[in-house]
């Protein structure tokens, strides 16, 4: 209800890069998925992960730039869009949560079940809980430094929020494969499903933070910056810091 | 108005249980007359609902045809008080009948679920394409669509039936039409359902959740036969296996 | 001042994040996904029209061509046309228009959902490329599809592409709604295909990313050897199909609200009437069935074994759905109160929705009641309830809607002629159709079955319904026909055909150019999109 420019628009808004993104992620997610886990083939799985993988990163590349550079049709909107996005993403979660819930709580007394290793590293997740809250911390302290217009802190905070986040993936890496080491693998029992599949999914949104982050960073290092883009990239590595005080009490301690 | 309606809807709630302590005390349940008495009912209660808004649509649609290309509609502007009345008063009524169409369907749905105390059982496997059937004393008997032959499920006329029913691999349901009955067969739990086999007849089960290729193959012949014919059946198909 | 574009320009087209244009590649790839699904439809109908095999091979393996049939028909009508043909097309080309926005808030995640749409209807058609065609159903319940040596995969990542268009969609419009309505436009000033699709993107956001996790967990068992449905290893069978319709159900709404929201549209306009009871439809109808549809999924399992507490709850939370549509219904019927009535196409399809949508509607109730569906579950009275609510009501719904807004979108006139003889023929074939298998699923003829050798008296049912399906064909090829004539050859259109009063008809021009309205429409306090005086 705010926009009232009188100039109007003369030409056809165009950009490529939501197409040649879109086109990189069919090639990168279902079609490798489906050459290497359903087909075993893989010749094809390379090759369609060679062809989606630059698609996707051209493409969120020019997404990027444009961002930055475009005046948007309608500016400081994404701050309240992220919240509505994040709604759905928790009911991702939810879902995920509940089928633990329904295999933990009908299992009853047999829990956990056989082939789950019997000390289970509980030191782990702490660390790992104090680096993400770490990692959360710092990047406030960022954006307060880009607030008070100093780049270059800004740019040193972020570097540490990012070097936390992969501190994190990497005590996540160790963590699996001593486990699978140990016998404990996804296919293993219903403890192993879940396990697996909340942490992995857990993990490949601190992959996406990560991924945004590396966003913001390249082009803070050539001078450009964005507060809108900025606060979201911030909202979403809080929420996935959330996310994770549910996924350590749920799967680790309950 | 409002209270009213609301404490039309009470006995809607308490009368089923008092209905159905009625029906238990009668001696012979037949699941599929109360059924089919019920699907009567609802009819009508549909066919009145859809009736009404029907004839006034085509009435309307009629008689406010335009006449000339500039009329414009005249539609009431609604004041407060019959803007809420046009919600309310319909929205209470819709519930009544709500409440009235699930005490009904709650009160037969009992007789379903209540398996009579005399009731013949008999486990039923749903295996990818076929159903086994195993009577108390050890017979098995199957069908193969195939070749048509096998004894599918015998049961014996005038007892109850009741199956208990798993799976061996996928979800299979056991749909019985004639009985109007059905319900999922599925691994790693048991399910069951009963009926009452009134007369000497040959119907069909079919497998009604998708399960596959043969899935539109997975039938077979459920025979109701009078009760010495069945025991004769059983004691034969027992000495020679 | 005109912002009239210089021909056609491919580029301009495919690379376009202009919701107008985006609402069109909308359009074009959910009405190729209805023609080829509607083909697989024909090719069950012809199978059906004889007990035996009438166009599979045979009785051992002919269940596979059939099931791959019926897969794709299902999955693509439902993901691929209807849901993108109302929350992609319409409410893309019309929305932004109505509530006098130059755009959608983020035109480039707008086309980054049509993408991912046509992603989405590529996985979708792979199903005819490869050797293991998907055999799920729409539904792909587990064990089965676990242990299928069909292409589950594809059938998880079309529903994942889909479902990731649908989510940026719906915070992409919730976020349009709430901030760029024209100055002055407040709540109550909206359109009903507005409020509608408003509540539809509602359920989209909260439910579609349920769906997404269940899939996700169908395709870890089946690649990833995991045991979320297996109960041998601690899994529970009944958790997908739980999940699949905490979503599913929902997903009917996401379907019904914007199609009624068009009905409104046309009958308001046809009508030159204004809305009966807006509120009451607005804020109990439409937010009504938002808040219900989430407890009623279990009317899905009622016959998969559901304990007694939670059946009861939700047949009475289903049953009572029937109070906001009921609310809904009253206000559209009472739309035509004291009218001033004019029968144009997409009136005649709206006239005709009102009937198949009580009909639709109403045989939902006994469905609803746990102890009819023990006997009509599984049965092809439960497709006679939803193609005729679903596969008729919402669909000629979508048509109404082309038909209304082709002015708009073209500048040109659709055919009459051709038109109505396609309407009487859709009309008409769809209750030849749909009619007789109500009978015959009353009588249990059992879904999602080619072969019903047990029941020889069902063929000439089905015959008939193969008859009215040929009908249905001639009707739609004819329809679809005539917008590409009438598009490329019609008339040219006055400013605003049907003299509406709403903003997308009195404000733009047909079609509207870059940035929608040549002037900033500013709304008055007393100004609503019926006002027809
Ligand atoms: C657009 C899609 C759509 C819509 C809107 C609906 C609407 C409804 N549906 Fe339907 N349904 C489907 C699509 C849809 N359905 C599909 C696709 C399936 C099968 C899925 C599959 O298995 O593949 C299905 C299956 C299905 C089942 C499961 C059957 C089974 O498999 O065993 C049930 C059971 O309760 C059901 C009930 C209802 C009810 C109660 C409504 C209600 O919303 C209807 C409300 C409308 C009215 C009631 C009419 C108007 C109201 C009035 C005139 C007011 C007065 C009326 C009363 C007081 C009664 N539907
Ligand atoms: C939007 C939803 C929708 C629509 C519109 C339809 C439309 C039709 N459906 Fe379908 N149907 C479903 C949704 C829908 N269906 C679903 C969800 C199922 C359940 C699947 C399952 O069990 O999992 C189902 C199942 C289903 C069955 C059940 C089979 C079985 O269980 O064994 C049958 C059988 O008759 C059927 C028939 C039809 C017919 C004849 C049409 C007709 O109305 C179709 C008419 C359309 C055409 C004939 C195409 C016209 C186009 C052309 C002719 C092309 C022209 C081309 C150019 C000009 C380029 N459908
Ligand atoms: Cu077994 Cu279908
Ligand atoms: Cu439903």
């Amino acid at each position: 209800m705010s926009h009232s420019t009188t100039e109007h628009a003369h030409h056809w808004e165009t950009s490529w890069a939501p197409m040649i993104l879109t086109m990189g992620l069919l090639f990168l997610v279902p079609l490798t998925f489906s050459a290497y886990f359903v087909y075993q083939n893989q010749l094809y799985a390379t090759v369609f992960a060679g062809i989606g993988t630059p698609l996707v990163l051209i493409g969120i590349a020019k997404w990027v730039s444009e961002g930055l550079t475009q005046k948007p049709l309608l500016a400081g909107v994404s701050p309240s869009a992220l919240p509505v996005f994040i709604i759905s993403e928790v009911f991702i979660f939810l879902g995920l949560f509940s089928a633990y819930w329904t295999m933990r709580l009908s299992a009853g007394d047999h829990w956990p079940p056989a082939g789950t290793p019997e000390h289970f590293n509980l030191v782990l997740p702490v660390i790992m809980t104090i680096i993400l809250v770490g990692s959360s911390l710092t990047f406030h302290v960022a954006e307060e430094k880009l607030e008070h217009g100093d780049l270059g802190g800004f740019r040193s905070w972020l570097l540490l929020t990012m070097i936390l986040g992969l501190a994190f993936l990497g005590c996540t890496i160790y963590e699996y494969d001593h486990l699978i080491h140990a016998g404990f693998k996804p296919s293993t029992n219903a403890y192993s499903t879940a396990f697996f599949s909340i942490t992995g999914f857990h993990a490949s949104h601190v992959i996406v933070g990560l991924g945004i982050f590396i966003s913001v960073l390249l082009p803070a290092l050539a001078g450009k910056t964005n507060k809108y883009f900025t606060f979201c990239a911030g909202l979403y590595w809080h929420f996935v810091d959330v996310v994770w005080f549910f996924v350590a009490s749920q799967v680790y301690y309950w | 108005m409002k209270g009213r309606l609301v404490a039309l809807s009470i006995p809607g709630i308490v009368t089923p249980g008092v209905l159905w302590a009625a029906e238990s005390a009668k001696k012979v349940v037949d699941p599929v007359e109360n059924w089919n008495h019920l699907w009567n009912e609802v009819l009508i209660d549909l066919f009145i609902m859809g009736t009404v808004f029907s004839v006034l649509a085509i009435h309307w649609l009629i008689k406010y045809k335009a006449t000339s290309p500039d009329q414009v509609g005249r539609g009431p502007k609604l004041t407060r008080a019959q803007s809420w009345a046009w919600a309310m008063v319909p929205a209470f009524i819709f519930m009544a009948d709500d409440f009235f169409l699930a005490a009904k369907g709650w009160t037969v749905w009992n007789i379903y679920r209540n398996v009579p105390d005399n009731a013949y059982e008999i486990k039923v496997t749903g295996n990818m394409w076929y159903w086994q059937f195993e009577y108390p004393n050890g017979v098995t008997t199957t069908y193969s669509y195939d070749t048509k032959e096998g004894d599918g499920l015998m049961v014996p006329v005038g007892t109850p039936v009741v199956l208990r029913m798993t799976s061996n691999d996928v979800i299979h349901s056991f749909g019985l039409p004639a009985y109007r009955v059905k319900e999922d067969v599925m691994p790693g739990r048991v399910t069951y359902i009963w009926f009452n086999p009134l007369e000497e007849k040959q119907t069909w089960v079919t497998c009604v959740e998708f399960c596959g290729v043969l899935h539109s193959q997975m039938y077979a012949p459920v025979k109701a036969v009078p009760r010495a014919k069945f025991d004769e059946w059983l004691q034969k198909k027992k000495s020679t296996t | 001042m005109s912002t009239e574009s210089h021909g056609f320009n491919l580029r301009e087209w495919i690379f376009t994040t202009d919701h107008k244009r985006i609402g069109v590649l909308y359009l074009i790839g959910s009405i190729a996904a209805f023609s080829v699904a509607g083909i697989q439809a024909l090719m069950i109908r012809i199978e059906q029209s004889s007990l035996g095999p009438t166009l599979v091979h045979d009785v051992a393996t002919g269940g596979n061509q059939y099931n791959v049939w019926l897969y794709f028909h299902g999955a693509a009508m439902i993901l691929g046309f209807l849901i993108p043909g109302l929350t992609g097309f319409a409410a893309n080309y019309f929305l932004p228009l109505m509530i006098g926005a130059k755009d959608v808030a983020f035109p480039r995640v707008n086309a980054f959902s049509v993408w991912l749409f046509y992603a989405g209807i590529v996985m979708a058609l792979l199903t005819f490329v490869v050797g293991d065609p998907p055999d799920v159903m729409w539904t792909g319940y587990p064990p089965y599809s676990v242990l299928t040596s069909g292409n589950t995969a594809f059938y998880v990542f079309t529903v994942h592409l889909l479902g990731f268009a649908s989510i940026l969609g719906a915070v992409n419009f919730l976020v349009t709604v709430i901030y760029m309505r024209a100055p002055g436009m407040g709540w109550n000033q909206l359109n009903m295909f507005v409020w509608s699709t408003v509540t539809a993107f509602v359920i989209q956001l909260v439910f579609v990313p349920v769906l997404a996790s269940a899939v996700t967990m169908l395709l870890f068992d089946k690649y990833l050897g995991t045991h979320f449905f297996d109960p041998a290893n601690g899994g529970d069978v009944l958790l997908y199909q739980n999940l699949f319709w905490f979503y599913s159900h929902p997903a009917v709404y996401v379907i019904l609200l914007p199609a009624l929201g068009i009905l409104y549209e046309v009958v308001a306009t046809s009508a030159k009437n204004m809305i009966f009871n807006y509120k009451a439809a607005v804020y109990g109808g439409m937010w009504g069935i938002v808040l219900i549809s989430g407890e009623v999924w279990i009317h899905h399992l009622y016959i998969a074994g559901m304990p007694n507490w939670i059946r009861i709850g939700m047949m009475v939370s289903t049953l009572l759905i029937s109070v906001p549509v009921g609310l809904l219904t009253i206000s559209l019927f009472g739309t035509l109160f004291r009218g001033a009535i004019t029968y144009t196409i997409q009136m005649k399809y709206a006239a005709a929705c009102l009937f198949l949508f009580l009909i639709g509607g109403l045989t939902g109730i006994p469905l609803a009641m746990t102890v009819m569906t023990t006997h009509l579950s599984e049965t092809s009275f439960v497709h006679a309830h939803f193609h005729y609510i679903m596969g008729i009501f919402s669909t000629f719904a979508v048509f109404a809607a082309v038909y209304y807004w082709f002015p708009k979108m073209t500048g040109k006139l659709a055919g009459e002629k051709l038109g109505n003889l396609g309407f009487w023929f859709n009309f008409i074939g769809v209750n030849v159709t749909f009619m007789p298998l109500f009978i015959i699923g009353v009588q249990g003829m059992p879904r999602r079955y080619w072969n019903y050798e047990m029941f020889p008296q069902f063929e000439p049912f089905h015959k008939v319904a193969l008859l009215g399906a040929i009908l249905v064909a001639i009707g739609m090829g004819m329809t679809i026909l005539n917008w590409v004539i009438s598009a490329i050859s019609g008339e040219k259109s006055p400013a605003n055909p049907w003299k509406s009063a709403s903003l997308e008809w009195t404000d733009c021009a047909n079609p509207p150019g870059p940035g929608n309205f040549t002037k900033d429409v500013v709304i008055k306090p007393e100004w609503t999109p019926y006002n027809y005086v």
